[in-house]
């Protein structure tokens, strides 16, 4: 690339945890106006390596150049008077507060020292907003009350707030629905055009090739390629550096034959007033349903209400044919039901505990004898479900927070393999799951159905639900606007049919 | 079966290098036993303290019972918090429900019934407060916090009005005697025979039960408790109502120990039982709960006691040094914990 | 918990000085009962049982959580009902100073005719005490003293310091034929200043006896519990010791249950302040408890006598002044099997 000294080098980057070597002599470098990716899978060492970046971590061995000079970067405060500012995935804005005020922690402009200047923080705030292509925010609203596509936003403009020369992004995407994706991708673009060097992390190969200039992929706490030309190298090459195999293809043969048989789950005239409408389904055993729709159309609102997290304001639910009451998560449960949720880490995992105690929660009772617990039985039932979904590592003591997302997930499923669930309601169920770990999720997602268990799947990537599911369910608003076997659709048939009348 | 694992296939797991399944599992081991040895380490540590200052007063069978003795009420209190504490819950009204409960088994109408009414009283007071405790913070929606704060409030003023700050004395023999030393079981007094069962028992229950699991579910993650098919408003309930149930049998032991019930019982037990749990290793925002560590920070702040008073020294440099062991045991337990 | 302070005597060494029990200077000279009667004095209009005008006497004192507090409104109660000429205006009890201003406030919008004030803290209500004076209403400050002494009109209290002069004085008469002897102290609660008064009495007491030797002290919290838990300790402790003074009977409750536990027996026990249980003790001769110091409770009947005698505008009996004095210590007398039934009546709960 260009022949002056990059904005940023780092150069044999070790850092160790007791027992991990996260990262193993790590080389990165970064031009000034650049779109770098960083691609690989979890735990591949990208949170390690940002947070040394960020000042967050402080590096075992090796050397960060800024502008050809050496520094160290021994605080976040320090990193950011460099100019370098970190957008973390899991956003740190306080609720409580204004938008400015947010924008400002920490920094607040200030009369005689100490005396907050909000007039000043407000106007500031609102040149950023303007700037990131969002001046319908209001830099006096809380952030609490901003949407996540928003709060993004602040977040953004937080970075920008400092005389800012790289900008840190952690899967800004993540959360974000197609046309603010693009407008995130033209604030990248504006950024660039600036000058200013971003470190643009994503699991989306799509995403890169649309933004990126340069790739560097890490595996293992290793770079196993640095700055591969983003959009002229090919994916197989891409994922293969990533897995360290290829992979040949991503979704599993549908069987060939509908399933047939009774529905074990049927809804009818399911409504919550103001997130969905007049729902009906039919789920058979066997069957892999798919709800596609974008961020906002009622489909993980759909899910819990059918498992009774939530109340439906009308409609009935049964299972086999037995009505089930409605919001009971408990009387769902008991009927054969079971959900991964979305947020796996807030609604489904017990951080602080084993696998095994994950996996068993659900079923407590089949090991409890009068309350007391058989615990060579539960961790037996435990490793059986977990070994039939292949979750890495093969030890089910290990506390669940140092799994990867795959696994937390196979964790999830286990769960209610164990418990014996009939009908598996899977929300965002490869949510940060990284590419090769996909593969296998959705490998075993058939499998369970092929063994007679029900699914019923929402994503809000398209091809996923595309992919896996026998029949496709298309929400528009809250309201099924298309029903079609999966065969039948294409992504670009459920754009036009999810965004229709839209825009 | 704990068989080691399989060797880890390549290219599909999280964490690089080596430690796989089997070493991580030793790491977890070996930090709870960090965390309770440390505690250990303290005691010990209290124990070399007491022993060169006061050699022939302190490494004494009856110091020893005295310790244990004084260490059983608290310690009972202590037990029932760790539950409540472990499920992300906070019981500020332990020790206004253990005044209550002594003031209330021995009002001259409950003696009457003699020693069997006094103890039915007791813990029979002690469930009704866990139960509005618990029915207020599970199906009321209140915040444990306020809820409890309430009921310390209101559990204090009934004891005051029940007693109209007068000294209930007990005149029951058999409650008396089980607080002498003719009562002693092989040297062990009865009292402390109670706080060894009670403690025993909710060991068992945190660690073995599906009750215990769910407490600990319902404080790591209440949404995904929920979300498990967890009933987390019956098993908040039925926390209160263990915590109350201790308290009750607190009382008990403390109408034994003070032969009388008075409405100043269990003044400042809520921080007490909670400084216990948590230098116990307990975590205050709930998910894991530790019995083991809470009864040796119960024993740790009673020989601190202990020593200082057979020392002469005042309870100024007593509340001192008990902040001070506070602070040194959560800053010790955050450097275990930060090297995860 | 009662908190008069030294420097009260300024004033209070007039009387206190000359140490003369409250109940025996209001009764004179011409009663054998100590508390109940009230005989009127020589020529000058005194105060006595006879109606006279009537008076209403407004009493504000802090929450009765302590037998002693609950002793103090009992005694002023049932002081009043034995006069067919005194309304008392009772308020609830508060330990909160803001609470205690209101109440007080609202017993001067009333115009009653004399206050009688126990103040949760003396410092805190000095200036509600002011307005009452400035406002023509006369105010008997009971025991915890007002900062100024133009906030009350008397102030009639107890003598911590006297008590453990007494309580060592009694000792030091016990044990001063018994070579190195051995004193232990079982303190009230350390916060308060009343509990350092008493302990520099006590001390001062026992420098009259060189064979003694305070050899321990720990503090409790004027709890059953608390008295327990201490003296279990101080036992424990001291495996030989030969007099102990605990200050307040309440926690003697619990520190004789731990004497009992520890099947001690081997010292004299001297307690405080004058709870019936310790008297019942003391007359019983069963325990270690020989003897108490009182603090008497029966200052808030002395106190309803005086806002009567205030409010028609009579002196006291057995004083040749025509009014009542500007300030009363009473003497902390030393109950002991000699005594006791004397005594017993004014005992509390």
């Amino acid at each position: 690339m260009a022949p002056e000294p990059p904005l940023l080098t780092m150069s044999g980057i070790t850092k160790s945890f007791p027992g991990v070597r996260a990262l193993d002599g790590v080389d990165l470098d970064v031009q000034a106006g650049e779109v770098h990716c960083l691609l690989g899978q979890n735990g591949a060492g990208k949170s390690t390596l940002i947070k040394v970046l960020a000042g967050a971590h402080q590096p075992d061995d090796g050397t960060i150049g800024w502008r050809g000079a050496p520094v160290t970067l021994k605080s976040p405060i320090a990193a950011m008077r460099l100019g370098i500012a970190t957008i973390y995935q899991e956003l740190d804005l306080v609720e409580g507060l204004s938008v400015a005020e947010n924008v400002h922690l920490g920094h607040e402009p200030t009369s005689a020292g100490f005396v907050v200047r909000g007039k000043a923080a407000r106007a500031s705030t609102a040149a950023l907003l303007k700037r990131l292509g969002h001046p319908e925010i209001d830099p006096a609203r809380l952030v609490g009350e901003l949407s996540a596509a928003q709060q993004q936003i602040v977040s953004m403009a937080r970075a920008l707030s400092h005389d800012v020369r790289l900008i840190v992004m952690d899967e800004p995407s993540a959360a974000l629905d197609p046309d603010e994706v693009d407008n995130l991708f033209r604030i990248v673009g504006d950024l660039t055009t600036e000058g200013v060097a971003v470190v643009y992390i994503s699991h989306r190969l799509e995403e890169i090739r649309r933004i990126g200039d340069r790739v560097t992929v890490l595996k293992d706490g290793r770079a196993v390629a640095g700055g591969l030309p983003a959009k002229s190298t090919p994916t197989s090459e891409v994922v293969a550096l990533m897995t360290g195999r290829n992979v040949e293809y991503v979704f599993p043969d549908r069987p060939s034959t509908r399933p047939p048989g009774e529905p074990v789950l049927t809804v009818q005239g399911l409504s919550r007033e103001g997130e969905f409408e007049s729902l009906d389904l039919d789920l058979r055993p066997g069957e892999i349903v798919g709800l596609a729709g974008l961020v906002g159309s009622g489909r993980s609102e759909i899910l819990e209400t059918i498992y009774g997290a939530r109340k439906p304001t009308a409609g009935r639910i049964s299972v086999d044919g037995r009505p089930l009451r409605p919001g009971s998560v408990r009387a769902a449960v008991r009927a054969g039901l079971g959900l991964a949720p979305e947020e796996r880490k807030a609604q489904a995992l017990l951080m602080l505990e084993s696998v095994t105690r994950n996996v068993s929660v659900s079923s407590m009772s089949r090991f409890a004898h009068g309350g007391w617990i058989d615990r060579r039985a539960e961790r037996g039932a435990a490793r059986a479900a977990t070994r039939e979904l292949s979750l890495r590592p093969d030890n089910p003591s290990v506390p669940v927070r140092t799994l990867s997302g795959g696994n937390q997930q196979k964790a999830v499923l286990a769960r209610w393999l164990l418990r014996g669930c009939r009908v598996l309601l899977l929300d965002e169920p490869t949510r940060g799951v990284d590419v090769g770990a996909r593969a296998e999720l959705y490998a075993v997602i058939r499998r369970l159905a092929d063994e007679g268990l029900a699914v019923l799947l929402v994503s809000s990537e398209v091809p996923e639900v595309l992919g896996l599911a026998d029949r496709v369910l298309v929400l528009r608003e809250g309201r099924v606007v298309h029903t079609a076997p999966a065969q039948e659709l294409d992504e670009h048939r459920v754009l036009d049919l999810v965004m229709e009348g839209t825009s | 079966m704990t068989q080691p694992a399989s060797p880890p296939r390549p290219g599909e797991t999280l964490k690089t290098s080596p430690p796989d399944g089997i070493a991580s599992w030793r790491t977890l081991a070996a930090r709870a036993d960090v965390r309770t040895l440390s505690l250990l380490g303290v005691l010990a540590a209290l124990i070399v303290i007491g022993g060169i200052t006061k050699p022939d007063e302190f490494l004494d069978t009856r110091n020893l019972q005295l310790v244990l003795t004084q260490a059983s009420v608290i310690g009972v209190v202590t037990v029932g918090m760790t539950f409540v504490i472990t499920s992300g819950g906070i019981d500020l009204s332990v020790g206004a429900i253990v005044a209550l409960s002594s003031v209330w088994a021995t009002t001259v109408a409950t003696q009457e019934y003699g020693f069997a009414g006094v103890l039915f009283t007791a813990v029979l007071v002690g469930v009704g407060c866990g139960l509005v405790n618990g029915l207020l913070i599970a199906y009321g929606a209140m915040v444990p916090f306020i809820a409890t704060l309430a009921m310390l409030a209101s559990a204090r003023g009934l004891a005051l009005q029940i007693t109209d700050g007068k000294t209930q004395i007990v005149t029951i023999d058999g409650i008396l005697k089980l607080g002498e030393r003719d009562s002693y079981v092989l040297g062990i007094p009865p009292l402390v025979l109670v706080f060894a069962v009670v403690t025993v028992i909710g060991w068992l229950i945190l660690n073995r039960t599906t009750f215990g699991r769910r407490t600990v579910a319902v404080g790591g993650n209440a949404e995904a408790a929920r979300l498990a098919g967890i009933d987390v408003r019956r098993q908040r309930l039925y926390l209160y109502l263990l915590s109350g149930l201790c308290c009750g049998i607190a009382a008990f032991l403390l109408i034994i120990l003070s032969g009388s019930g008075q409405n100043t019982n269990g003044n400042l037990y809520e921080l007490d039982a909670i400084a216990a749990a948590i230098i116990g290793g307990t975590l205050l925002s709930g998910g894991r709960g530790t019995i083991t560590g809470s009864v040796l920070g119960v024993l740790i702040f009673t020989t601190i006691t202990n020593i200082f008073a057979l020392n002469n020294l005042q309870s100024d440099v007593q509340q001192i040094a008990k902040g001070a062991i506070i602070v040194a045991a959560v800053l010790v337990q955050r450097r275990t914990a930060s090297t995860t | 918990m009662p908190e008069p302070t030294r420097h009260t005597s300024r004033r209070g060494l007039l009387f206190g000085t000359a140490a003369a029990s409250a109940g025996a200077l209001l009764v004179g000279c011409t009663s054998n009962d100590t508390k109940d009667e009230k005989p009127a004095a020589n020529s000058q209009p005194a105060a006595d049982d006879k109606p006279g005008k009537h008076v209403t006497i407004g009493f504000a004192g802090p929450q009765a959580d302590h037998g002693w507090l609950n002793a103090i409104n009992d005694n002023a109660k049932s002081r009043a009902k034995k006069y067919s000429d005194v309304t008392l205006e009772i308020t609830e009890g508060s330990n909160d100073t803001a609470a205690q201003i209101g109440q007080i406030e609202t017993l001067i919008n009333k115009k009653v005719d004399v206050l009688v004030v126990l103040p949760a803290d003396g410092k805190a209500l000095t200036q509600v005490g002011l307005q009452a004076m400035r406002a023509g209403i006369p105010v008997i400050n009971l025991d915890r003293i007002f900062n100024s002494p133009q906030a009350y009109r008397c102030w009639i209290g107890g003598d911590n310091y006297g008590m453990g002069l007494n309580a060592g004085h009694y000792i030091g008469e016990k044990l001063k034929d018994k070579k190195d002897a051995r004193v232990i102290e079982l303190a009230g609660l350390d916060n308060l200043e009343l509990t350092k008064q008493r302990t520099q009495g006590f001390d001062a007491a026992l420098k009259n006896y060189p064979n003694i030797k305070k050899v321990a002290r720990q503090a409790a919290e004027f709890t059953v519990e608390s008295g327990q838990a201490k003296m279990a300790q101080l036992l424990q402790a001291q495996s030989k010791f030969d007099a102990l003074w605990n200050h307040d009977d309440d926690q003697g409750v619990g520190a004789l249950r731990a004497i009992k536990q520890a099947g001690r027996d081997d010292f004299l026990m001297v307690g405080g302040a004058g709870a019936l249980s310790a008297f019942q003790a003391i007359d019983a001769d069963n325990s270690v408890l020989k003897a108490t110091v009182l603090y008497p409770p029966t200052m808030a009947a002395s106190a309803i006598d005086l806002a009567r005698a205030l409010g028609q505008g009579k002196g006291i009996g057995g004083l040749a002044e025509f009014e009542i004095p500007a300030s009363l210590t009473l003497y902390s007398a030393v109950v002991d099997k000699d005594n006791v039934k004397q005594y017993m009546a004014t005992g509390f709960k």
